[in-house]
């Protein structure tokens, strides 16, 4: 009991906080904020755990906004299904092209996925025009149907379904870290020989590992779809290829609360930023540069030793006093 | 050829070219069940290169390797290892980002466990830290102290008893060893030695070797590589005595004589 308490206390008291800061903060923000976070913890699995950089994430998250997108303007007006049918098209896309990339070194690797981040836009913006719409995108918003129990056509109810679907994948991502699987991916990035001599197949473990991060980076874009009712080509844009490496390093690479983190710390800069100057790229550029220089830790990495150490110098003194 | 005395490792004729280099020229070698084979020669003699023919790191240009009899030339390394063969690499080759007991942990798995993914996935490395296997191996390899530390703490000699530990920890029927001594102060060498000897007798070793005097009570049989050729094999003083071997290796013959006298 204190054990599964103990495990699953971390993810609720980081969602719990999330939930919070509802009161204060506008609801989009707040949103804005899970979804991307959801969006982030793929890449950061990818460069933290496996060791593969990638700058195509946004094909994966079109992948799974285009899915639930087609659903819901074509076929059916049930948001939940609509989920499904986002996540299923990013697993799909991931175990097809998947086995062609995990076979690369990272840094082609990082390229090929950039080159399928360009060919998704271009299919979503021309090729595919007659059935995406091209550039004005995919309108479906009064086509999504209430759902019983919580209302996820409504930003209210969206809110609550996206925590809970925040929490469900922070779970699932600690207990990938203390799995087998999860030290096989670490294995895979310190030595991949020595793996192979070990008797496992890195390929196999490599190829799980992307799937599984870039099903959940589909459930991001999926849940776009649904929160904003429409979806254009603008989501998979090669100009925001860097989006979640960029959050992930702000964040601190492969630690499982960095993704939530980097991205409140994003999110929060370019919206307070932008407010006051137009160019805040600019100010996350040398942010990212200091960032860099301080010791790749990013602000988890960096916040999260202090803490414990904060932590376990309270505890002790709190059983002296006693 | 009756079962018994059928070697369980066996290379007929190979070879490995590397451009207009010969590293490996038609060598033929066998390895007796639970017998220690040392594999000695000067640097670029072609023992690893021949080594990594024998465990499927390259593939031969020419001939056949054997296990057990049956034809494994083509065999991947994962097969390899499913049927017995284990080894360990000249530059220690370990997990640095994994604890000392996941690296024994993970070796334990894929031998005991299997390798279903969706099984590895659900179990949690946790489970297995306290496997009498594992707690055995930290004990026999003298790693307890370090049991929960990151293994890019470690010194090179715990590194090299770790990788030993995480191949004995596979039970392999033969176990190949390549240079696991290089580096090693004497004290560690000694300490690595009386881990492999507790083994032998029962165990298939084949271990190569840069420094032949500190493995010379240790192997039962030897061979001697030159320019990629096989150019003695036998006993240790049945090697030392053979006039190519002198020939080739100078620095044996001044050592033998330095020993003979003492």
């Amino acid at each position: 009991m204190t054990a599964a308490l103990r495990w699953w206390g971390g993810p609720i008291v980081a969602f719990s906080l999330l939930a919070l800061m509802r009161l204060v903060l506008p609801l989009a923000f707040v949103i804005e904020v899970l979804i991307f976070s959801i969006y982030t913890i793929g890449c950061s699995f990818l460069l933290g755990r496996v060791g593969f950089i990638s700058f195509g994430q946004p094909a994966y998250l079109a992948i799974g906004a285009y899915g639930t997108g087609f659903y819901l303007y074509y076929f059916g007006a049930n948001p939940l299904i609509g989920l499904a049918v986002g996540v299923a098209a990013g697993a799909v896309a991931a175990g097809i092209v998947g086995p062609l990339f995990v076979r690369l070194r990272s840094d082609y690797f990082a390229l090929v996925n950039l080159a399928l981040a360009v060919i998704v836009f271009y299919l979503m913006q021309k090729v595919l025009a007659d059935i995406t719409k091209g550039d004005n995108g995919l309108w479906f918003l009064t086509n999504i149907a209430s759902t019983p129990l919580i209302d996820i056509a409504r930003p209210e109810g969206f809110f609550f379904f996206a925590l809970l679907a925040g929490l469900a994948v922070w779970a699932l991502y600690k207990y990938i870290d203390g799995s087998v699987f999860g030290a096989c991916c670490l294995a895979v990035k310190a030595n991949d020989d020595k793996l192979r001599f070990l008797g496992y197949s890195s390929f196999s473990i490599r190829l799980l590992a992307f799937v599984i991060a870039n099903t959940t980076t589909a459930l991001a874009g999926a849940m776009y779809a649904v929160y904003l009712g429409f979806v254009s080509p603008e989501i998979t844009s090669p100009a925001r290829a860097a989006d979640p490496v960029v959050v992930t390093i702000l964040g601190g690479t492969g630690s499982l609360y960095g993704p939530i983190v980097g991205t409140l710390a994003y999110t929060g800069m370019k919206d307070a930023i932008s407010k006051l100057v137009g160019n805040w790229e600019l100010f996350i550029g040398f942010l990212l540069v200091f960032i860099m220089l301080a010791g790749e830790k990013g602000i988890w990495g960096t916040l999260q030793p202090l803490m414990q150490n904060a932590l376990t110098r309270a505890r002790a003194r709190w059983r002296r006093d006693r | 050829m009756s079962a018994a005395t059928e070697p369980i490792v066996r290379a007929d004729r190979v070879s490995k070219r590397f451009g207009a280099l010969t590293a490996v020229d038609g060598v033929n070698f066998a390895v007796r069940r639970n017998e220690v084979t040392g594999i000695f020669g000067s640097n670029g003699a072609g023992k690893t290169t021949f080594f990594n023919l024998l465990t499927g790191y390259f593939v031969p240009d020419e001939g056949t390797i054997r296990y057990k009899g049956r034809d494994i030339t083509h065999t991947p390394v994962r097969e390899r290892v499913a049927m017995g063969m284990m080894r360990t690499f000249q530059l220690t080759s370990t997990f640095d980002n994994l604890s000392v007991v996941d690296n024994l942990v993970l070796a334990f798995y894929r031998a005991h466990r299997g390798h279903s993914l969706l099984r590895m996935l659900l179990s949690t490395c946790r489970r297995h830290r306290d496997e009498d296997k594992v707690m055995q191996a930290l004990e026999t390899f003298e790693l307890g102290a370090r049991r929960d530390m990151e293994v890019r703490h470690l010194s090179l000699g715990e590194k090299r008893r770790l990788e030993i530990a995480m191949s004995m920890l596979a039970e392999p029927e033969v176990l190949l060893l390549d240079e696991p001594l290089a580096g090693l102060a004497e004290s560690e060498i000694r300490s690595v030695l009386d881990v492999l000897r507790r083994n032998s007798g029962s165990q298939t070793i084949v271990i190569v070797e840069h420094k032949i005097s500190a493995v010379k009570d240790f192997v039962q049989r030897l061979v001697v590589m030159h320019e990629g050729r096989i150019i003695a094999e036998g006993g240790y003083d049945e090697c030392m005595q053979h006039p190519e071997v002198r020939r080739s290796y100078w620095q044996i013959e001044t050592d033998t004589v330095a020993e003979g006298r003492s």
